[in-house]
Order: structure tokens, then sequence, then C-alpha cells
């Protein structure tokens, strides 16, 4: 993790750049980004035909680039994007590029305290795992990798790889199986038809995901043993944050969704749907995004449906910093609603991002939109000014702060603000 | 009741061809009944009980007229010959009967809907043999071009086969084409809070790149805040949902829908398709558990409308000469945008000649509905089940067809050369980027 | 056996018909319950008008383009359930039975009701032997509905003109109306009782679902 106490606390406002003449100073300006400690905010921009370079607080780097994309922070503050010369992709992190080049890079992700990133590149028409410029041993030559994930240190990475080779039109093949998993380069003994939803143990011991053998033959497995059950169909599993031999996932059988934890329904009321169940902190509990009944949408705590439903969709739950309280952002006639325990908190927005909590729990705090223009609100109440662009707020580990990263009038501001205030 | 008496061509398919080797009386009972219980309720039965035997649908499906009014062709024969049998005989039906029962569900009918608006009572044939591909897809009968359509759903969650880099890479290079006419064109990426998610099918990228650059060109001169995904879930489309596959329809429906949640728009912006639309705004929602798609989907058509309509994109010089369209049932007859394709249609054409009989009216273009991608095996029929199509759009005398839909755009594209119509065969983006005029301060 | 058929028979065919389509009203709309969607596609607006399109005559397009079925259908369809219903001899039977008793029809024009629900059932007989794609969807069922329909229109007519043996010929016609009744509930003759329902769902779900119109 990252130290965030280390950051600067003390300063109540920091005009870090401005912005406005940017578009003046290069052909094209992308979006732009903020570090999570917001002293640094960068652009791609396009300097000339075939020229990019990435704008940080007004400075560029040095040398351009053929081409760039994904332009973002890592957890530490360092700018990576992915970077082309010479028709080959690599991972370029603060101007400078991997030592490697490959046919093709994407799909960044950062370990939580940002020294590792972790991508997915095409070398050979071969495709891998690269952890910051060493892609890793595989004996098997994959064929696609169509998703990955990973342990918070970054150290296990569990990827869904075509393993077979698979001709056109070649049914036969593909019902043998040509998809396994591969974890820090070693496949799975076995291949499988298609598997979806990898996840893996914060320890990196165990991996599971989704098999499904037919068309409606959907089990769960884990580091490659199925469950005895099978299933018309399933959502993708996920693990217990204390025990890493417990599994749930939302399964379907006759036509009804259930959640199941290693092969046991553990929610036996039947919903229209299950989607994105969330543990809380210690594991006590489970939240769902569940549907009661046709375009009825709500949240179900431990099998319990929260009374009030939302016509549209509900957008995966949280619990508080305590684990006591489920919260989830709904959607209901064209509007945004912030709901905790089965109660609306604030007004109907354009948009609503997920929250932090205090560490007590006690206060939520979260960007929303309303009429084209970007709040921090703070339990259902707006806290600040109105912004042009706005990010995430990020607390202090005690809490007592707030860090408030946004755009007004094209001057990029670094504001803390005390919580209490808020 | 007697099996109708059909005179066909024998067309060789692998995969039904296998397939029916492999089938038991079992499990076809099993599948049967477990389906007919289980899988469906009020609507089946009602309509059962309800249909008169009246034949009224015929005249409402195009195999039907351009087969010279071929019994075996007509809507109701199509759920005499399928369902009814395996109801009244309780799933005790043989290999050949389901052989014969994928041929009509998935190579006959388009399920365009059209023979629904022709029955007195409102039976949803469309739906009935809806049901009877589910029924053969769970029986592995699915003709083989189909099922490795769906295969690919499966398993990238895109039609095509398109592999995550080929994805981002077909965008990169689109981008720098759409460049060469407005420099400052650009496909944005993953732009998280964008207005817009843009969203096409597997087939764009695959072989139709152009396409791409076109949308880039046109989001920059209507200035729109726009993004697409870089990762799966960009496809819209879905033959999951036609092959009767419903969990990987779903499953590709969910990814879509959640895509463009993680991504925070307002709203998703589809390219120019018919069934993408109809699976992405009903069939996948319907099945879980969405009223309609959680956010917003619109269809090319209804943003062309809302561009042209508020003066966002303004016309340089309309296409000259007579300019005709096809209503692909998908979103017209199932959507109701005819009105809105016209108000597009007139303001980038000089002179666009109607089709007779249009709108929700219109006749489907018989690619839809799957049977397009039933492959070459199928082509045959397919094409040659569809005269009127060709009468009809001979009649316009047009020089162009504009087919909002990317199987319209190839089944008329068949249509036009089997029947020597000498048409060019375009999307209305096309047209539109022909026609529009492009912005001083924007151009190279 | 006069008196057994229009009494107790007819008792007997009624409660069967009243309970018999509630029954399978009630099967219907659960079945519409475990479809799931159906009722969250339900809308009042277009359920009402489809209905307006589907019930007068001439009122959609595919009416339009077939005008001599149009006319046979409606003609055949309003005698079929009007002649029978407001005819004199029929009230006067039911306020003896039950004393309820409604405005009538003169006996001549029920009588050319008769003549016009016999001609149209012989008008879909023919199109059932002829049209090739209903010859191809019929069987004996088909047949015997049709049997089932116009038999008592048949008889009511000879006993009416006293062509033949009147009272026999009463007592069939009791019979058939009565085997109508009762055969309404339990056979594709329950069109007449789902009518309404499949035409609003499709009406509901092409207006309000699918923005579009299904006439
Ligand atoms: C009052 C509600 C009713 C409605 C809305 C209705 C509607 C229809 C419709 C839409 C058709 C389809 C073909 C056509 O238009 O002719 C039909 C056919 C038919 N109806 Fe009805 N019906 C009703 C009552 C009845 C009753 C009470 C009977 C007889 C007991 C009946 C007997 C028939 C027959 C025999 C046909 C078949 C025609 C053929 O053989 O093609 N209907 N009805
Ligand atoms: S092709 Fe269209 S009109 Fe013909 S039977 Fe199928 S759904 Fe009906
Ligand atoms: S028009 Fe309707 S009632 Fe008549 S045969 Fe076709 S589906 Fe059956
Ligand atoms: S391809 Fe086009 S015309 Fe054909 S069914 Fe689809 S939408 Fe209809």
């Amino acid at each position: 993790m990252v130290n965030i106490q280390k950051w600067d606390w003390n300063t109540k406002e920091k005009m870090v750049a401005d912005t406005t003449g940017w578009p003046n100073q290069f052909e094209d300006v992308q979006e732009p980004y903020v570090s999570p400690d917001g002293e640094k905010i960068a652009s791609i921009v396009k300097q000339g035909e075939g020229e990019y370079s990435v704008c940080v607080n007004g400075e560029t780097w040095e040398e351009p680039f053929e081409k760039l994309w994904s332009c973002r922070f890592t957890p530490d503050g360092r700018v990576s994007v992915m970077s082309s010369r010479d028709m080959e992709w690599t991972m370029t992190v603060d101007g400078e590029p991997w030592e490697t080049a490959y046919e093709y890079i994407w799909d960044p992700k950062f370990s939580a305290d940002g020294k590792l990133i972790v991508a997915t590149v095409k070398q050979d028409d071969i495709f891998g795992i690269v952890t910051n410029g060493t892609t890793w041993e595989c004996p098997t030559e994959l064929q696609s990798i169509s998703s990955f994930v990973m342990t918070p240190d970054a150290q296990t990475v569990a990827a869904i790889a075509q393993t077979v080779p698979l001709g056109q039109a070649d049914v036969d093949t593909y019902y043998k199986g040509t998809w396994s998993i591969v974890v820090n380069g070693k496949p799975w003994e076995n291949n499988y038809v298609n598997l979806y939803g990898v996840a893996v143990s914060d320890d990196g011991s165990t991996v599971a995901a989704e098999h499904r053998a037919a068309i409606t033959d959907h089990t769960i497995l884990v580091n490659g043993v199925p469950w005895s059950e099978m299933y018309s169909c399933t959502w993708e599993p996920m693990f217990h944050p204390k025990k890493n031999d417990e599994v749930t996932a939302p399964v379907r059988q006759g036509g009804k969704w259930y959640l199941a934890t290693n092969g046991r329904i553990v929610w036996d009321r039947g919903y229209v749907n299950i989607l994105n169940p969330r543990y809380n902190v210690d594991g006590t509990k489970i939240a769902a995004v569940v549907a009661t009944s046709f375009a009825k949408w709500t949240v179900a705590v431990d099998d319990k449906p929260w009374s009030c439903t939302f016509g549209e969709c509900v957008l995966p739950p949280c619990f508080d910093s305590q684990g006591v309280t489920a919260v989830a952002i709904a959607r209901d006639s064209g509007k945004w609603f912030m709901v905790a325990d089965g109660k609306v908190i604030g007004d109907p927005c354009d948009n609503i991002w997920p929250p932090v909590f205090s560490p007590d729990g006690d206060k939520m705090f979260y960007k929303i939109e309303k009429n084209g223009k970007f709040y921090i609100a703070v339990n259902g109440k707006i806290a600040t000014g109105a912004y042009d662009m706005l990010w995430d707020p990020i607390l202090s580990t005690n809490g007592a702060d707030v860090l408030i990263r946004g755009i007004e009038d094209g001057k990029y501001y670094r504001r803390v603000v005390a919580s209490a205030a808020m | 009741m007697k099996p109708t008496v059909v005179k066909r061509d024998l067309v060789e398919d692998y995969a039904i061809d296998e397939g029916v080797k492999k089938l038991t009386p079992e499990r076809i009972e099993k599948v049967v009944n477990d389906v007919i219980d289980n899988e469906t309720a009020g609507r089946l039965w009602t309509y059962l009980n309800t249909c008169i035997h009246c034949g009224l649908c015929a005249e409402a499906c195009q195999w039907y007229i351009s087969n010279d009014r071929d019994v075996s062709y007509a809507p109701v024969t199509k759920v005499k010959d399928t369902i009814w049998p395996m109801i009244e005989k309780k799933g005790k039906v043989d290999a050949e009967f389901i052989k014969r029962a994928a041929v009509i569900s998935f190579t006959e009918c388009s399920v365009c809907r059209r023979c629904g608006m022709y029955c007195p009572f409102g039976i949803d044939i469309a739906y009935m043999l809806l049901m009877v591909r589910r029924i053969c897809a769970r029986l592995d009968m699915v003709p083989l071009y189909l099922q490795d359509t769906v295969h690919s759903h499966a398993a990238t969650m895109n039609q095509m086969w398109v592999k995550p880099d080929e994805w981002i890479d077909t965008l990169q290079w689109q981008e720098e084409e759409a460049q060469g006419y407005v420099p400052t064109s650009r496909i944005p990426l993953e732009k998280e809070g964008a207005e817009i998610m843009y969203s096409v099918i597997g087939p764009e990228p695959k072989f139709l790149a152009q396409l791409l650059g076109n949308i880039s060109v046109i989001m920059k001169v209507a200035d729109q805040d726009w993004t697409m995904p870089a990762y799966a879930g960009w496809d819209n489309s879905n033959m999951a949902m036609y092959s009767g596959d419903f969990e990987v329809m779903a499953r590709v429906e969910r990814l879509h829908h959640e895509t463009a949640q993680r991504l925070k728009v307002k709203k998703i912006v589809m390219g120019e398709c018919g069934h993408a639309f109809r699976g992405a705004e009903y069939d996948g929602p319907t099945w879980l558990g969405w009223m309609s798609p959680p956010i917003p989907l619109i269809h090319a058509i209804e943003f062309y409308e809302e561009l042209l309509r508020t003066g966002r994109i303004k016309i340089a010089k309309k296409i000259e000469g007579p300019v005709t369209v096809q209503d692909p049932c998908n979103v017209v007859r199932n959507r109701g945008l005819g009105d809105k394709l016209r108000y597009i249609m007139n303001a980038v054409c000089e002179d666009f000649v109607d089709v007779s009989p249009n709108k929700r009216f219109n006749y489907c273009c018989n690619a839809g509905g799957g049977v397009i991608n039933c492959g070459p095996p199928w082509k045959k029929k397919r094409v040659e089940g569809n005269r009127i199509k060709a009468e009809q759009l001979k009649r316009t005398g047009a020089h162009t067809v504009v087919t909002p839909c990317h199987n319209c755009h190839s089944g008329i594209e068949d249509i036009v050369d089997t029947f020597k119509l000498g048409m060019h065969v375009k999307f209305f983006s096309e047209l539109l980027i022909e026609a529009m005029d492009i912005p001083a301060n924007l151009k190279a | 056996m006069y008196e057994f058929v229009r009494g107790p028979l007819a008792l007997i065919a009624f409660i069967i018909f009243f309970a018999g389509s509630i029954y399978r009203i009630a099967y219907m709309l659960k079945g519409a319950k475990k479809d799931k969607i159906v009722f969250s596609h339900m809308s009042w607006k277009h359920s009402l008008a489809s209905l307006v399109h589907w019930l007068i005559p001439f009122n959609n397009q595919y009416m339009r383009r077939r005008p001599i079925f149009t006319v046979v259908t409606f003609a055949f369809h309003i005698c079929l359930v009007i002649g029978p219903l407001l005819l004199l001899g029929h009230v006067m039977l039911i306020q003896e039975s039950w004393n309820i008793s409604w405005w009538t029809l003169s006996e001549t024009l029920v009588d050319w009701m008769t003549v016009v629900v016999i001609a149209g059932a012989a008008f879909f007989l023919y199109r059932r032997l002829s049209d090739p794609v209903v010859k191809n969807v019929t069987d004996s069922s088909d047949y015997i509905l049709l049997a089932i329909t116009v038999l008592p229109f048949i008889t009511g007519f000879v006993a009416y003109h006293q062509l033949f043996a009147y009272k026999t010929m009463l007592i069939i016609h009791i019979l058939a109306g009565e085997i109508m009744l009762i055969a309404i509930p339990f056979t594709r003759l329950s069109h007449m009782l789902f009518f309404a329902f499949t035409r609003t769902y499709y009406g509901s779900e092409s207006g309000l679902v699918r923005h579009s119109k299904d006439w």
C-alpha cells in the first residue's frame, strides 16, 4: 500500500496547473488524469503529425512518441502510458520506455504500492503477461488472453488464456477445450470449453473461475477442481476476504438465481437475477444486486432484499469501512440515487460515483454530477463548490482530512478540507 | 396432422448432419419437455390454444410469397411442423423431425415478426420459432457457421474471433485514417465519464474498419463527447440470441451494459445494426431482468436524426440521383424508427425514393435472425427466397440502397448480385460522410 | 327429453361454460405470471389502441387488403354472437328459467343472421378445402370445431321454419347449442376468451416496449 500519510495534508489549496493554455500549445489535448496525491495533472498531447507526448503540469516529455494511449497514474504517482515507436509498443513510465518492446501491449494493472505494472502483451503472435518489463515464462504458446486478475501485491497473476490453436469453424476442437487458466505462467492441467470470471484469493494460493462446459452446463472451478453441482448458468465467483477456501458465486437453477458457496446454496430465496455480490471487510456479510421480480432491482444483504426497488438498475454494492452498512448506487426513471441500507440518501443526480468512508463508517464522501457540474457530496449533501472536472475524494488515514482534486475554469486545484467541516 | 410435404434441395451442414447422429429419443424427449415446461409459460400455451388455423399469417412472409406461395414457408406451417407435434407428442419426436425443425427455424425464418402483424390474434410466431431454436440449440443442432459465431461470442465476447489486441490496433489505425480528413479526429478509448459510449458489432473491426474511421470524423464534426471501450464489452452484437443459447446471449449483453456502467456514460450509441439493437435493447435485458438497458441505448438512426435536426451536422452537398432504403425490421417494425429514418434520408439525399410497402410493413431482407450467419450452405435458399425484395427494390429505380443494419447490408448485397439489380448498397454513415459539411477550422 | 335438455342440461352447459371459461382464463393468467415479463409489458393505452384497430372492420392495413374475408368474418362473428343472444325465443326461455330478460331483435332479422352464420361457415369450409395453406394446417379437429359452431344455427334454422320433425329438431338444436357452449372453453373456440388477451399483449409489447404499432 502507498503510505498516503506522507502526502501534503497541510496546504489547504494549491493551483497545481492552469490548463487553459494547453490547447493553444498543442495540436490536440486529450482528457486529463491526476495523480492520487493530487500533485500532478497529465494529458496526452499531439505535437505534430505522428508526434505525441504527455504534458505533466505543463511540461512535456523530451522525446515524442509515434502514438500513445491509456495515460494512467500508478498508485505511487508515476505517469504510465502505452507508447509506440517504429511500429513496436511498450509501457512508458514518466517518459522512460521499458527496455523491451512488443507487438502489442494492453490492459495495464498496478500493484497496490504502485511499484509493479502488469499488462497483457503479444509477441510473435504469442500472448503473455508482463510485469515491469519481464514476460512470464509459459511452456504453452498462448493463442490469446481474454482477461487476467492479480493479487494486490501483483505477485500472483492468473489469466484466462487460449492454450490450443483453433481453426476456422472447428467445432470439434472447440468442444474438446481450448482454454485454460494460467497462473504465473503455469497452465492448469486441463483445457476447457469456456472460462469466465477468474478470481484469485488475496494470498495468491487459490484461483477460481466459471466453467461453461455446454449450453446449460456451468460450474465453478477452484484450482482446477469443479464443484460437485452443475448449474444452467453462473456468474463470476468471489473469495471470502479471510478464507482462501471459501468461494461464492451466483448460480442459476430452474430459471432462478441463488448464491452458492463451495457448491452449496446459501441464498435460497431465488431471484430473477443476482449480480455482483460483495463481502464486507471481515467476510461476515454479503451484499448483492438482485432483481426480486422482473425489472425490480434492489440490494439483498444475506439474502434479505431491501424493501425499496429501482426500475432501471443497481450498481455493485459495497459496505462501509466497519462492514455494517451496505451502500449502492441505483437508477430509476433516468436518475441516479445513493442508497444506504435501503434508504435513499440525498437528491437524485445525473451521475454518482462510488463512495469512500470515514474510518468509523459514519460518513461517506462521493463524487456526483448535476447539470453538467461536479461536486463532492457527503451523506447526501453537496459539500463543495461546482467543478468542471473532478476526481474521487481521498481520505487521510485518520479520516481527518479530505483531498479534493478538481478543475475549475481550466485551473486544476488540489484542496485539503477538514472532513468535519464537510 | 400429417407433416407438410416439402421439396428442397439437400443442404449439407456439418454440425446438423453430425448432430443428428448423436440424438437419442430419450435426450430429445427430455430437452423438449424441459424447455416447454420450464422455459416457456403463458404465452406459448395461450398461442397454441388460440391459433384457429386460419392461415392469415401466410401473406406476411417474404419466404412464402417469394417461393410462389409454397405452403411449407407459411408462418403457421413452420409452427405446425415444429412445435405443435413436439407438444402434442410430449417430446416423443424422432431425430429426423428435430433436424427438420432446425432447418425450418434457423434457415427458413428470420424471426422478423412481420407475421405477428398479420395474425388477427397477434400470435407471435417468431417467438415460437425462437423457442424451437432454443430446443435445437440444447440438442446441439445449430447450423455450423451460426454455432461457430456463437462460439466466438462465448470465447471472446465478440462475434468475429477478434483478439483483444486486434481490436485496439484497428481503432488506432482507423483513427489515423480519420485524421487524414480531420486532423484532430480521435477515437477516445476508455474515457470514463464521457457522454456517449459508442459500440459496434464484431464485423466492423474485422471487415468494415472504415466505418470506425467514419464515425470518428462524424463525432468530431458534431463535437460529441464520446468514448469506446478498449476491452471486451465493445461488441453489441449477439448471435447467441438467435442460436437459442440464451445463457451466452445474456453474458454478452451483461458485459456490454456493464461496460457502459463502468465507463459512467450517459448513453450508449450503437452503429447501424438491427439485430444488435434487438439483442442489446430487448432480448438480452429481458433475460437479465432489465426492462430496458440500464444505460439507455440509442440506435445510429436516432443519433443521426438528432445530429441533423439540431444542426450539429450540416449538409454541404446532398447525394444526387435516386436513393432508396431498406427498413431493418429490428429497428423499424420492432422499434418504430421508420419516420426518423426517412428524415435522415431526405436530409442527405436529393431524391429519396421510398420503397413500397415501407416502414413497419417492409419486407425483411431474409438475412436477419441469424439466417445469413448459417453461412454459405444456406445462402442460395436465403437469397432466392426473397425475390419480392429484389422486385421491390427494382421498382424504386434507385442507384443506391441504404441499409442501416449490417445483416440487411450483407443480405441486400447478395440480393443485388443474384438478381442483377446493379445497385450500390451503403450504410447511412457512408452517405453522411460524403454529404456533410466539414467546418473550415477542422479541415486538414 | 325436451324438458331434460332445456332444463338441467342447459343449466349444466351454462355452468360448464362460465366456470370453464373462468378456469381457463385463470390458468392463462397464472402462466402469464410465470412468463415473468408479460405483466410489465402490458399497457392500457396500447391495449386499447390495438383493440380499436382490430375490432373495427377495415381499421388496419391487413383488413383493407382482404376486403372479402374481412366482411365475411365480421358478419359471421357478429351474427354468431348477437343473433342467439337477442333472439326472442332464447330470451323467453331464459326468463322462464331464471327470470331475467333483455331487449330482442325481430325474428326475421335473426333469421337472416342465422343464414349469414351458415353462409360464413360455408365460406370458411370452402377456404379450408381450397386454400393450400389452410388445408395444410387443417385436421379433423378443425372440421369438428366448424361443425360445432354451425350446427346450432343450421338446426335452429330448420326448426324455426319447421322444415321437418319440429320437436326432434328442436331437441337437437338445443343439444347442439349446449355442446357449443361446453366446447368454447376447452377447445380452440376458446379464442373467444383469449382474443382480448393475446391482442392486448401484442399491442402492448409492440407499443410500449418496441415503440411501434401492431396494425
Ligand atoms: C366474441 C369473440 C370472438 C372473437 C373476437 C373471435 C375472433 C376470431 C378470429 C380473429 C378468427 C380468425 C379468423 C377470422 O377472422 O375469421 C376467428 C375464427 C373463427 N371463429 Fe371466432 N371469435 C369470437 C367468437 C367465436 C365464437 C363464440 C365462435 C363459435 C363458437 C367462433 C367460431 C369461429 C370459427 C369456427 C372460426 C374459424 C374460421 C375458420 O375456420 O377459418 N368465434 N374468430
Ligand atoms: S420470416 Fe418473418 S414473417 Fe416469415 S415466419 Fe418468420 S417471422 Fe414470420
Ligand atoms: S393468423 Fe394467427 S390464428 Fe391464423 S393461423 Fe396464423 S397464427 Fe394461427
Ligand atoms: S437483417 Fe435487417 S431486415 Fe433482416 S431481420 Fe434484421 S433487421 Fe430485419
